[in-house]
């Protein structure tokens, strides 16, 4: 048998060169006659975040659908590109490498874990792209992202004050917080202690355990000691499960205080009601009394609209209305103009398309969100937020407030 | 009671009991060790397994606790002997080093398939939590006397076998010398495969106890394996009695150390003591191959 090998001639070469260069050129003849605006979407699909990616990526298409359904924006079609960051940096950096270098989008929206975005945010604000994100790590609006960043999740400085909040609220006189050892777990401590005094409250105490140990007594121990009316218990779901087999074990009856995320469906399920009766729960919360959660539900057809899809419907707002306050669909006119539509004496608009109705009028709007206010400080977190609590009683979650 | 006096001998109860759990698996390890040469960090997700294993057993089929620890230990077995057989023996000619790695990968497939069956929510064992006894002024879990209880019965049985019984007697030579063994007639493939039963189950048994004080997920085994192995290595890798010092030893340790270091450094005990026992006696307190 012999192996023939095709070897393209010297003039078939330098045809097919010919026609990559023709096609090259092509784009930029289709541009220019209104080629549809591609904006780039970089979600976990798949990984620790593929519950929330799919859920974010569709809420943007669906305020764009919106948007293009009225006309587009600038006079596009506006077309997202999705792609998948995997929840891992490494893959987060591939994929946006090719939406700003292959596909040359103005704006990346979506990263979601903190590692990812820590990863991504250089090689946009290098390029001059716009991220939009919900990783909710201190450090990254801290990052010298010269504007190219916003994120709609509040941090753990903004989190801590409205625990503390919260916890004096109930009416929890002496304070002790566990947590695990994490980057946020030390900020939030010395918040909340800075934070519960102004409201009549104190903390007594604080430790911070080592993860993955299969029991607490110890600690356990060392927190009763102190005597709290409530205790604070910031880790994540498997050591907090430990933690309220220890404190149950141990006779302790009072209050305690966790984040959604560490005290789960799957949590209560795991656990004997008695050991979880009676702990509140909080986490980020959709806006649930605006007008533009009201839209965000019809909308994505979704009765409770969550966090993630409310604040990936903002972003998608966001972006649209400061491209056409920009009057030009890139990064720094993204940049320049988002606090102009979001915040200030403007007349309040609840989507997308209402803003760019009162923009094509020359008026000057303020967008009020899904998620919140979406009013940003100079680093780009956002001002202020709703949280939800929940108590737990009889093994299920009831709903407590929304503030 | 002093307060000091009290907080230490809470501290040591604490200790003997997370001690005694973690020297469960380490035994597992530290036998598979003496007669097959490496170290099989496979045991992860064989502790995984097994806590599954126990899961199905007690919540699906409604058992109670002490049966579905059996079944922890036979399942973990049983698929320590297949692993063994189908993956890590063809390894074994190529070294330590190589089965070693090849026993990490091995772990971290069947950690996933438990993942792919199971999902990675956290589950727990159908068994009700009962507040702690006080005894003075000192706490005492009944779970916990419980598993104290199953682990010191796994390990009197396994001594019993070890020093009585011509099977047992047979892998103690193996492990003490194989080509010796080899020329007595002993079948060395079927005492590798014995331990492995044996050592694995053991495993398996050790994750659905640290799941019945806890809450099982297939990280469950993997979370523990660093403090295993330490306690494997602090005791003498290779010898029983070893690992039960070793595990005690760390338990032990972990817990005295929060009168100075604030609980986040609890961790670093084991490894001090791995570091303190190789450079001071680097054969481990008991030394190896040891029975």
């Amino acid at each position: 048998m012999t192996k023939h090998r095709v070897t393209p001639s010297r003039r078939q070469f330098v045809k097919g060169a010919g026609a990559l260069a023709l096609a090259g050129m092509a784009p930029a003849i289709v541009r220019a006659q209104g080629a549809p605006l591609q904006l780039g979407v970089l979600t976990p699909l798949t990984g620790a975040g593929g519950f929330d990616g799919p859920r974010m990526a569709k809420a943007m298409q669906a305020v764009m659908d919106e948007v293009n359904a009225a006309g587009g924006l600038l006079g596009r079609k506006v077309v997202l590109v999705i792609e998948d960051d995997q929840t891992n940096p490494e893959a987060a950096v591939r994929a946006a490498r090719k939406l700003i270098d292959v596909t040359k989008v103005p704006v990346i929206m979506g990263t979601w874990a903190s590692a990812v975005t820590a990863a991504v945010a250089p090689v946009c604000w290098e390029s001059r792209t716009f991220l939009t994100t919900v990783s909710g790590a201190d450090p990254i609006t801290l990052l010298p992202h010269q504007g190219y960043l916003i994120r709609t999740q509040p941090n753990s400085q903004m989190q801590g004050a409205k625990h503390a909040e919260y916890i004096a609220s109930t009416g929890a006189k002496r304070v002790f917080i566990m947590s695990i050892q994490a980057p946020f777990s030390q900020p939030t401590q010395n918040r909340v202690k800075e934070v519960l005094p102004k409201f009549g409250s104190e903390l007594i105490g604080g430790l911070i355990y080592d993860k993955d140990k299969t029991t607490y007594r110890s600690e356990v121990d060392q927190a009763l000691k102190a005597n709290p009316d409530l205790i604070y218990l910031n880790g994540y779901a498997p050591d907090v499960t430990v933690l309220l087999r220890d404190l149950y074990r141990a006779g302790y009856t009072g209050p305690r205080f966790a984040q959604s995320y560490a005290v789960t469906t799957k949590v209560l399920e795991s656990l004997p009601p008695e050991v979880t009766e009676g702990v509140i729960t909080v986490q980020p919360s959709a806006d649930i009394g605006s007008p533009a959660f009201d839209l965000a539900k019809q909308r994505l057809g979704v009765a409770d609209p969550d966090s993630y899809e409310t604040q990936a419907t903002d972003w998608a707002s966001l972006v649209a209305l400061s491209i056409a306050k920009a009057k030009e669909a890139t990064g720094t006119g993204i940049r320049d103009n988002v606090r102009k539509i979001s915040q200030g004496g403007g007349v309040k608009v609840y989507s997308a398309v209402d803003g760019l109705k009162l923009l094509a009028q020359g008026k000057d709007i303020n967008y009020e969100g899904a998620s919140g206010p979406c009013d940003f400080n100079e680093i780009g977190d956002i001002l202020d937020c709703k949280f939800r609590y929940n108590k737990v009683s009889g093994g299920k979650f009831v709903f407590v407030k929304v503030a | 009671m002093p307060p000091i006096v009290a907080e230490i001998a809470q501290l040591v109860v604490n200790g003997v009991m997370a001690g005694t759990i973690l020297a469960v698996p380490a035994i597992g390890l530290t036998a598979i060790y003496a007669v097959l040469r490496f170290p099989n960090f496979a045991l992860a997700s064989h502790a995984t397994i097994g806590a599954f294993a126990g899961y199905i057993a007690n919540v699906k089929f409604g058992l109670p606790i002490l049966p579905s620890v059996i079944v922890a230990f036979l399942a973990a077995g049983l698929v320590g002997v297949a692993t063994d057989e189908v993956v890590l023996k063809q390894f074994r000619p190529s070294g330590f080093i190589t089965t070693a790695i090849a026993s990490i990968a091995l772990t971290i497939a069947l950690e996933n398939i438990v993942r792919f069956g199971f999902g990675n929510e956290l589950r727990g064992y159908a068994l009700p939590i009962e507040r702690d006894w006080r005894f003075a002024s000192i706490r005492v879990g009944p779970q916990q006397l419980q598993n104290l209880a199953i682990a010191a019965v796994a390990m009197a049985a396994l001594f019993s076998f070890l020093a009585f019984t011509r099977t047992g007697k047979a892998m103690r030579a193996v492990a003490d010398n194989p080509m010796l063994a080899s020329i007595k007639g002993i079948n060395a493939d079927m005492i590798s495969r014995l331990v492995n039963f044996v050592g694995m189950g053991l495993a398996g048994l050790g994750g659905m106890l640290i799941g019945l004080d806890t809450s099982i997920d297939p990280l469950t085994g993997f979370r523990s394996i660093l403090s295993v192995f330490a306690a494997a290595v602090v005791g003498g890798l290779g010898s029983i009695p070893g690992a039960v010092v070793g595990a005690l030893t760390v338990g032990i340790g972990e817990e005295l150390c929060l009168l100075f270091l604030s609980p986040d450094y609890r961790s670093v005990v084991g490894f001090v003591a791995i570091l303190l026992v190789l450079t001071l006696r680097p054969r481990g307190i008991l030394g190896q191959r040891e029975y």
